[in-house]
């Protein structure tokens, strides 16, 4: 056989690196230089001032809700992940893996607009509990603040990063389980000290990347809660609609690529500390 | 050889006839879904009915000044990259994009040429925020905001801005709105608060423009932002209808054709009510627009002078979709149930109407006074 050139494998992947260049280097690049150029067209960092000055509030609490859905996430996910493959009542393992994609086929607006109506005050959550009798009409309150994003976004990512630990909990050696379990081990034992540390490196490439989806949501923080504060990704839509000012709105990206970088970053430096694939 | 001749012939109709059915003319609205329906829905079929061959295509460009931000973007860039024919034939746009999209040639200057043009007295057929559009747009209609209150929980209901913040320091967590990220009622609840608190109103909205006048702004906001503390931030326009559907308010600002919409579909308790409040709150139009180099720029003037026509106004704008009409009211007279007309007027009066409906400010004013709020008021 006669080896393969290097220009034949250029060739190939030309298609690929044109795409990647015109779709994503290309907008990216452009987002940057855009931040960092003034309205009078010369580099500039007043975006980014302006950007801090006007939306630093917005900027932490992206940063805590982010921070406390993944969080969040995280444990309802290995919950479920867990009973999946340790839970032992066949007939609610079965039920539990028919029911806990759902959320993954349903859009994020989709799913904003069903919170809209299911955490308001008098809505279809509270009304359930008051006609139960447990709590009483004048007790409720509205979950349409910070909560009601918290809630849609772990409702919604949950199930991405159940099914990624599911997967790679079925994958593990069930010697190492069943070892455990004979000399005693407790369910909760067997699942935070055997089975999870195990498939720590997919359970944070599923947190990454919920990182990125959720911090690239607009309908959510702009259907469930009020504005103020709110998420970047409002403000850069408000950036854009009501002034027409691209450069704050892109200052505003970089922030977000920037707290993302931190996340990827974290989760670098944790797997190659591991020693582990990145 | 002579075989080919009904051939071609046969061919050239089939080629013909669809070319001949498929003139479309490209109606680009920004705005609410309804506004987009009312092009869709009602517009186009009576539009096509009268003109055989032509095919409305409605394209909905998204609710807000965003709508009306893509609108530009498109024919803008079209501009700069030289095209001939431009695709939208027409457009229907805020007044903030209107006067800028006069000022950057885009659109074309054809309200002199319809027969209709005539029939429009208000102020802002000619001044869209400060900017000068005489002859290139029509009003669509005229969109008030006002607050609206469910009499059962609202007693002693405030007459004037003043009296709201009573009302508030009374009512905490009563009265919501929208902010102003959240949509334009919320928008239109904070400039009528620069109106009431911030110095000269009459100013703002026919200049000339003075960077001095933002000063008197800082104690309205700051007594804003001390507002808000008692008041309910809901999420959207839509937002803040559903609150007041389900009684988590008692009030809040709206604009008056979604309240009546939402009325009329049973989304609101029957018995809500609207107050416009002193010294006044703002409205807006929406435009027609025909682009300057739209492709049917001819036809598009038909389309427009369909629009605007008495009857069409009466029975779509008023009857249909709430809104108050572009063209004077004086000429639905006689074209429209008496009935109707009352509905409209029911909670707020011509008279109060024409008092305390003011126009948004100076688009350079505007601009600032969501930025000072941003500043000031939500950080």
């Amino acid at each position: 056989m006669r080896p393969r050139t290097p220009s034949a494998g250029l060739l190939l992947v030309t298609p690929a690196l044109l795409m990647v260049a015109a779709l994503f280097v290309y907008p990216f690049a452009l987002s940057i230089t855009s931040a960092l150029t003034a309205a009078d067209g010369f580099p500039s960092i007043a975006n980014f001032s302006k950007a801090f000055e006007l939306y630093s509030g917005d900027i932490v609490f992206s940063v805590l809700i982010v921070a406390s859905s993944t969080a969040l996430i995280a444990l309802t996910a290995i919950a479920i992940a867990g009973a999946l493959t340790l839970g032992e009542t066949r007939w609610l393992v079965a039920a539990l893996a028919a029911l806990y994609r759902w959320p993954l086929f349903i859009p994020f607006i989709v799913a904003a607009q069903c919170m809209r109506t299911f955490l308001a005050k008098n809505g279809l959550l509270n009304n359930s509990i008051v006609s139960l009798g447990i709590l009483d009409p004048a007790m409720t309150q509205s979950f349409l603040d910070w909560r009601g994003i918290v809630i849609t976004f772990v409702w919604k990512q949950t199930p991405f990063v159940a099914l990624l630990l599911a997967g790679a909990m079925a994958s593990l050696d069930r010697a190492t389980i069943e070892a455990a379990r004979n000399m005693g081990a407790g369910r909760g034992r067997l699942l935070f000290e055997i089975v999870v540390p195990q498939v720590l490196p997919t359970l944070m490439v599923g947190l990454v990347l919920s990182i990125v989806t959720m911090l690239s949501v607009l309908s959510v923080p702009m259907m469930v809660a009020g504005s103020q504060p709110t998420m970047l990704t409002v403000d850069m839509a408000f950036r854009i609609n009501a002034y027409g000012d691209y450069g704050v709105a892109n200052a505003l990206g970089v922030i977000s690529y920037l707290i993302t970088a931190g996340a990827a970053w974290l989760y670098l430096r944790h797997s190659l500390r591991e020693g582990g694939r990145p | 050889m002579r075989h080919w001749i009904p051939a071609v012939g046969f061919a050239m109709v089939l080629v013909a006839s669809p070319a001949q059915a498929q003139t479309a003319i490209n109606v680009a609205t920004a705005g609410d879904q309804n506004m987009v329906d009312y092009v869709k829905d009602y517009l186009a079929p009576m539009f096509e009915k009268t003109n055989p061959g032509v095919k409305v295509v409605a394209v909905g460009t998204g609710p807000g000044d965003a709508g009306s931000q893509k609108i530009f973007e498109k024919l803008d860039a079209q501009k700069k990259a030289g095209a001939d024919k431009w695709d939208f034939d027409v457009v229907v746009i805020h007044q903030k994009m209107a006067g800028q999209m006069v000022g950057e040639g885009l659109l074309s200057a054809y309200k002199d040429k319809i027969a209709t043009g005539s029939l429009v007295s208000r102020d802002t057929a000619s001044n869209a925020l400060g900017a000068n559009v005489s002859g290139y747009v029509m009003p669509m209609f005229h969109s008030q905001t006002a607050i609206a209150y469910n009499p059962d929980l609202a007693k002693d209901v405030p007459n004037s801005y003043a009296e709201l913040i009573a009302w508030v320091n009374k009512n905490p967590k009563k009265f919501g709105y929208n902010g102003i990220k959240g949509g334009m009622s919320g928008v239109a609840f904070v400039t009528g608060w620069v109106y009431a608190f911030g110095g000269d109103a009459g100013k703002l909205i026919t200049g000339p423009y003075d960077a001095a006048s933002k000063a008197a702004w800082d104690k309205a906001l700051a007594d804003l932002k001390e507002f808000n503390k008692n008041v309910v931030i809901t999420p959207g326009n839509a937002g803040t209808l559903d609150m007041l559907n389900r009684g988590e308010i008692a009030m809040g600002p709206v604009w008056v054709d979604m309240f009546y919409t939402w009325l009329a579909d049973g989304k609101l308790p029957p018995n809500m009510k609207l107050k416009l409040v002193a010294p006044g709150m703002p409205g807006q139009p929406m435009y027609y627009a025909i682009p300057a180099k739209a492709a049917n720029g001819e036809l598009a003037q038909k389309f427009v002078a369909l629009a605007t026509s008495p009857e069409v106004q009466g029975e779509g704008i008023v009857k249909k979709f709430n809104w108050y009409p572009g063209i004077d009211a004086k000429h639905l007279e006689g074209k429209l149930d008496p009935v109707v007309w009352k509905k409209l007027f029911a909670d707020i009066s011509p008279e109060e109407l024409s008092s305390k409906g003011m126009p948004f400010p100076l688009a350079q004013y505007f601009n600032e006074i969501l930025e000072a709020y941003e500043r000031k008021v939500a950080n």
